[in-house]
């Protein structure tokens, strides 16, 4: 390599990485524009319509204070952004737009953050949302406006259930439009409550009017305050932490996948799964909260609430800022014995169905289930920020009547029904003065684990991840050779040279 | 009227040497309470009238109405002896006046835990046998646990007075029979014996053999018979003991002792045996159960036997009970056994004190549980946890092995996890009081030395079934137990009101302490599972849960069975797993472990706390594994000491113990969550092959390895033809002939196998011994009852663990389709996913 390329760590790279993809072909399918042939022209007009682009223009015509713009496109909707780019400022002049993609947490919220790296005031918010409040950003939703084939759906609903049936139906926001349509085409159905948007409070629906419904839940206008005695309808598949919510408040649940034409009614995410992750959480000592958006109105107030609860209940917490989170991302921090994920409750929560996390991940509220005196379990799954707060404050806690013992004496351990066992190191912060024996001082080296291991606290803060370190089998370099019989070690040899990076002992 | 104080109950304990800790064991229903009752009756805390039916040591409302012991109960016994039997004990001894600490423990195999939890805390075992049934799958079990702990046996053959009275059998019959029930005891013991135990044999002529009826509150043992007639002959008693048993015949003529049984006429003589220690019972019973109202009362006066007035009006069995309690009290016989033969806590600890203690047997905490030293560090064993009449709250009861345990004492509670330095399970806390337990009630003592046995209050809380109490910080852990039984048998319980939760949580904390075996858990699926050794334990563990504990209504799913994944043969070519960053690779192979070694593991005689070299040792000489493989065992798995193991068969792989973290991590959890239905695995070794790092430390940390292994285990698995393994009861079944026809169809039905068929010689019964799977015994005892009319009552006990055979990827057949079931439940997909799922190509 001649030319100097800035070393990267050492993901395999050559000249290819730096240079562009290029699309192999300028055709690229898009299935929700209906579109009948390849001409340009067409599948412009065509976006424009199913974006609503022309009110879209309207809108911000009339909002001359906004003058820079975000949009922001979920990924299956990104080719799209050059057209509309385009459009929007050769109809609006003087104006600056940027398109925001990879959005970092869930693509159904707003990007707060990614809209802050330009200064923007308006952002405006393209395809599917969870229409979560956020923060202070100002901002409005194009969700388009995809076609059914209504009769086939239709056909379904009507093989489905019967006309007495008490049945809500509910979409993914971009179909929503049609579920008026819907109702209207099924009046033999005399119980029939359809989802519709409410108005969100600071942004605006292009392209659509809400109607005024009475009761507000999961985003959405019903005309009935409970559901447990209704059937859903859900056009679209919902991802699963919505799936989940749906599931502990309907009856029964049915997903219409526009796609394939075909009903589903499961198999479901399983609420008992969770269950045992309370208690989980329960004798946990070190509790990762995963930090899974920015931009959720209320996320720091949370945060600072679930802190100090998980330190009145004498844990350890760890605060973790991960973007796009996998198993192997949070597998790396193996003192964390469970996670608690705040994120958006359409797709920005966790749910591990086939176990394949390292530890397992919970919900705020299921966190202030497993940290109450006394677990209660009624089945409901709550999400939304506003409620979780709620409940965090409305939970009376008895004052703990500690210190009227010795002080010297430990406090019993706590009963785990997950194992069957006691664990003893479910409230590190309590008892420190029992854990630490050894003070710094008779420490003659200088190696970091090894100050760790043996003070426990740092500036006074209890550190469950130097007591992690502690019981390490490696606890760093040289400590496997401690107690290697022969103590002769081997001749010092040349190395390989260079960057990490070009070891390719493999390839 | 308790016949002794407290005081001097506790003044006996400072002089060790005459404390005897014992405990009573024997198969259900051969009489052990019953037994205790004439002991406890002869302390004087229940009254002579009621020894032999008040089950004074059944303790529990269910245990008095079922009539049988539920739970081990302990009581503190005073005895004084003669200065003529102290002499003979062979043992330092201080005084006449002896304090005996005994533990009644239950009998049904299912409760077998508590057994082993009384074995602990003594030093001897009174081993009962019934005369018509001998010796029982029961009998064997406990007795083989006793001798594993080094505890020293000795024998009452109990229920005599059945023989004489249902069978009619002759001097001689009975002779024989109790000369083969000796000899199958001895078989026994001399196969499980510990060398350093010494002869722990039986023997009648030498005194460690008792014979008696419980219920009749009568038994002898050789020498007390010998005691009478040594004086009439003149001869020592420890010589006419021997002539007493045996082969050794009277000429009542000649006057001569001879070991033939026929006289120089030809004509044959009478056992010494029969004519001198049968012959008198035997006269008794005939004439009482005959009424031959002439001839009692000279007898009586021949025997020294003085009735009181009221008594001298009774007749037939009543009077047969007053009679043989006065002339051969049961007290006296198994007090003499007990005070003359089985070791004082000195003895017993010298040799018992380095298979106690998990640490070095030289450092200074096993040299004071040698000597039973109370001036030493404490150091106490708390074998299980008894209920106080405070609920929720519980005694720790234990045993002092060295120094002396006190109300108001801060002491260390070491949990079964607990190692030396490091700080999860311990505990710092003061000893609010120290009691002693006497049967139902208990009695409050101030400290307690070495050598007792004792319950503490106030350190329930930290204890869940067993732990070690002690005073210096490097002491390490005594032994924790092992169980002969084990919890194959699972349900599912539920509340029936949902806001009944958290006290359902809390009863299975408290059902959990109560028992030493049962455990609780959550399955994958957030279910709570109570799991029992059998259909009678589950239903004990679930009334009290319901009742008790919890006090809530439950419902409860029809039981199932636990399983275990295992591998059949090698994986077919070696397992690859590639890391999320495609930098790390693994290559492993999957194999079986030879039974052997996995029960090893599981009975602890493989330890993964053991010195790497000892064990690679045990592992090599006694199952020929390669020295270079015993050594590098990586860990143990799941839980850090289950029967699956991790082995490193690389060669000069940099960075290597850097990811052992990872790998120890993901093997816990693989084995914990096996690949075919989410089951643990047993018997599985994984051979790590070869290992490719990255170079950086942050790109082959936890978050690359932990999922790598754990899919890689699962590959090399799914390579190895998985099978399943289900729990296998050994059934024994005692019976009339005409019942064993149906015996044979209701096992057949059931996948049952059996393995034996005998007679029992001199009596009519036929003990019959199959395998029958757990997952086909649940309902069985209620089947067998009908297709035998009633007579035939097994036992079941956990023997082995057995590869269901058949393709556990194929739903059509029995283990596949088990699989599917459970996969199903669980919200899996149904299928047993392929090797491809985990395997990564190259």
């Amino acid at each position: 390599m001649s030319e100097v390329v800035a070393p990267t760590l050492s993901t395999y790279q050559d000249d290819s990485t730096f240079s562009y993809d290029k699309y192999k072909s300028e055709h690229k399918k898009r299935p929700y524009l209906n579109l009948n042939s390849n001409d340009k022209q067409e599948l412009i007009s065509a976006i424009i319509d199913y974006y609503s682009l022309n009110e879209l223009v309207a809108h911000l015509e009339a909002n001359p204070q906004f003058d820079k713009i975000t949009l922001q496109f979920p990924d299956e909707l990104i080719s799209d952004s050059s057209y509309i780019v385009e459009y929007l400022q050769s109809k609006i002049k003087e104006r600056q737009f940027w398109v925001l993609a990879d959005t970092s947490y869930s693509s159904c919220c707003i990007d707060e953050v990614a809209a802050e790296h330009v200064q923007a005031n308006y952002l405006i918010h393209f395809g599917d949302a969870c229409l979560n409040e956020v923060e202070k950003l100002q901002c409005c939703y194009v969700f388009g406006k995809p076609k059914l084939d209504l009769n086939k759906l239709i056909e379904q609903f009507k093989k489905k259930f019967d006309k007495g049936d008490n049945v809500v139906i509910m979409s993914d926001a971009p179909h929503v439009h049609l579920l008026s349509t819907i109702k209207e085409k099924l009046p033999e159905y005399k119980n029939l409550v359809i989802a519709d948007f409410t108005a969100p409070n600071s942004s605006k629906i292009i392209g659509f009017t809400p109607s005024e419904q009475l009761y507000i839940k999961f985003n959405r206008s019903l005309s009935i305050q409970t559901t447990s005695e209704y059937d859903l309808f859900h056009i679209t598949i919902p991802e699963s932490p919505r799936l989940l919510q749906l599931v502990t408040q309907f009856n029964n649940l049915t997903t219409y996948d526009p796609k394939t034409n075909e009903l589903s009614s499961g198999p479901y995410p399983n609420l008992m799964k969770r269950y045992r992750s309370v208690y989980i959480a329960r004798t946990a000592g070190t509790i990762g909260i995963l930090i899974n958006t920015l931009s959720l109105n209320n996320t720091k107030k949370l945060i600072n609430i679930i802190q100090k609860r998980i330190k009145d209940a004498g844990k350890k917490s760890y605060l973790f800022v991960v973007g796009k989170p996998n198993v192997a991302k949070l597998a790396n921090f193996e003192s964390i014995d469970i996670w608690c994920v705040l994120g958006c409750d359409h797709e920005g929560i966790i749910i591990d169905q086939v176990n394949e996390f390292f530890k397992p991940i919970i919900t705020p509220y299921e966190l202030l289930l497993g940290l109450s005196d006394e677990l209660q379990w009624s089945g409901k799954w709550i999400t939304d920020y506003k409620s979780v707060i709620a409940e965090y404050e409305n939970e009376v806690r008895e004052e703990e009547e500690e210190q009227d013992d010795d002080d010297d004496e430990s406090q019993p351990p706590e009963f785990d029904p997950v194992t069957g066992r006691y664990i003893s190191t479910s409230r590190p912060l309590r008892n420190m003065n029992l854990t630490i024996t050894n003070t710094a001082e008779n420490s003659n080296e200088n190696a970091l684990v090894e100050r760790f291991s043996n003070t426990l606290t740092i500036k006074n803060t209890v550190s469950t991840s130097a007591q992690h370190l502690q019981n390490r089998h490696w606890t760093g370099l040289g400590s496997d050779y401690q107690n290697d019989e022969d103590s002769e070690g081997a001749l010092v040899e040349e190395g390989i040279k260079g960057i990490a990076r070009d070891y390719h002992p493999d390839i | 009227m308790v016949a002794f104080t407290i005081e001097q109950i506790r003044g006996l304990m400072d002089k060790v040497t005459n404390v005897r800790n014992m405990s009573v064991i024997a198969h259900v229903d051969h009489g052990k309470s019953t037994l205790t009752d004439s002991l406890v009756q002869r302390a004087g805390i229940i009254s002579a009238a009621k020894a032999g039916d008040a089950r004074f040591m059944d303790t529990r409302k269910d245990e008095q109405e079922r009539g049988i012991t539920i739970k081990s109960t302990a009581i503190s016994l005073y005895a004084s002896m003669t200065e003529d039997d102290v002499k003979e004990i062979k043992q330092k001894t201080d005084g006449n006046e002896f304090l005996i600490n005994l533990i009644d423990s239950p009998g049904h195999v299912d409760f077998s835990s508590e057994v082993t939890a009384a074995l602990r805390v003594t030093d001897g075992a009174l081993v009962v046998v019934d005369t018509v049934e001998g010796v029982c799958v029961q009998t064997e079990t406990v007795l083989r646990q006793a001798l594993g702990e080094r505890i020293k046996p000795v024998v009452i053959i109990n229920k005599v007075d059945r023989a004489l009275l249902e069978l009619q059998v002759t001097k001689e019959d009975l002779y024989q029979s109790f000369s083969r029930t000796v000899e199958s005891v001895n078989v026994i013991i001399s196969t499980y014996v510990d060398p350093a135990l010494g002869d722990a044999q039986v023997y009648p002529d030498k005194g460690t053999v008792a014979f008696g009826s419980g219920l009749h509150g009568w038994a002898f043992t050789v020498r007390q018979f010998a005691t009478r007639y040594a004086k009439k002959f003149g001869v020592d008693r420890s010589k006419m003991m021997e002539r007493l048993w045996g082969d050794s015949y009277f000429n009542p003529k000649t006057k001569k002792w001879t070991n033939k049984d026929k006289d120089a006429d030809g004509k044959s003589l009478d056992r010494a045996f029969n004519m001198f220690v049968l012959d008198p019972i035997f006269r008794l019973f005939a004439a009482i159960m005959n009424f031959k109202k002439d001839e009692i009362p000279t007898l009586l006066e021949k025997l020294e036997i003085n009735l009181k007035g009221d008594e001298k009006e009774l007749e037939g069995k009543a009077l047969l009970k007053v009679v043989m309690k006065k002339f051969l009290p049961a007290a006296d016989a198994l007090l003499e056994m007990i005070v003359l033969h089985l070791p004082s806590p000195v003895t017993a600890q010298n040799y018992r004190a380095e298979t106690l203690y998990e640490g070095p047997s030289d450092d200074q905490f096993c040299n004071a549980i040698r000597n039973c030293d109370p001036k030493a560090d404490l150091m106490l064993y708390v074998s299980k946890m008894v209920p106080t009449s405070d609920k929720g709250r519980f005694y720790a009861f234990g045993r002092v092995f060295a120094g002396t345990v006190r109300g108001g004492q801060k002491v260390r509670i070491q949990g079964p996890n607990y190692q030396v330095g490091k700080k999860e399970d311990l505990f710092l806390k003061s000893v609010q009081r120290t009691v002693l337990m006497m049967g139902r009630n208990v009695e409050q003592i101030d400290d307690c030395p070495a050598g007792n046995i004792v319950g503490l209050v106030g350190i329930d809380q930290f204890l869940l079934k067993s732990g070690t109490i002690t005073t210096n910080e490097a002491a390490h852990n005594l032994k924790v137990m092992k169980f002969s039984v084990s919890p194959v048998v699972q349900v599912a319980v539920e509340v029936k009101n949902a806001n009944d939760l958290p006290k359902l949580v809390e009863g299975l904390k408290r059902l959990s302490k109560s028992d030493p075996c049962v455990m609780t858990m959550m399955s994958e699926s957030g279910e709570h599972i109570v799991a029992a050794t059998g259909e009678l334990h589950l239903e004990i563990c679930l009334a009290d849960l319901e009742n008790d504990h919890a006090g809530i209504p439950l419902r409860v799913s029809p039981p199932v069975v636990a399983y275990r994944e295992t591998v059949e043969a090698e994986s077919s070519m070696v397992a690859l797993s590639k890391s999320p960053n495609k930098h790390n690779r693994i290559y492993v192979k999957a194999q079986p472990i030879d039974e052997e070694v996995s029960l090893d593991i599981e009975n602890g005689v493989i330890n993964p706390r053991d010195d790497f070299k000892a064990r690679a040792r045990i592992l090599a000489d006694k199952h020929g594994w390669e020295v270079t493989d015993a050594r590098k065992i990586w860990c143990f798995g799941p839980d850090g000491n289950g029967p699956n193991l991790v082995v490193d068969q690389t060669k000069a792989v940099q960075y290597l113990n850097e990811i052992k973290d990872s790998v120890v991590a993901a093997f816990q959890w693989a084995t914990k969550e096996g690949p075919i239905f989410g089951e643990n695995c047993r018997s599985l070794r994984v051979n790590i092959l070869d290992v490719t790092l990255h170079a950086d430390a942050i790109h082959r940390g936890g978050g690359q390895i932990i999922p790598t292994m754990r899919r890689v285990t699962y590959a090399s698995m799914l390579l190895a033809e998985p099978a399943i393994q289900e729990p296998v009861f050994l059934v024994e079944i005692q019976c009339p002939e005409n019942a064993i026809g149906g015996i044979y169809s209701v096992l057949n039905k059931k996948r049952g196998q059996v393995i034996s068929e005998e007679q029992r010689p001199g009596t009519p019964l036929f003990t019959v011994k199959a395998y029958l799977p757990v997952n086909e015994s649940f309902g069985f005892t209620g089947d067998l009852r009908q297709a035998t009319g009633g007579q035939a009552f097994p036992q079941l006990i956990f023997d082995h663990w057995s590869i269901l055979g058949g393709d556990v990827t194929d739903p059509n057949s029995k283990p596949g389709a088990i699989v599917k079931e459970k996969r199903v439940r669980q919200g899996l997909k149904p299928e047993v996913p392929g090797y491809e799922e985990y395997y990564d190509k190259l």
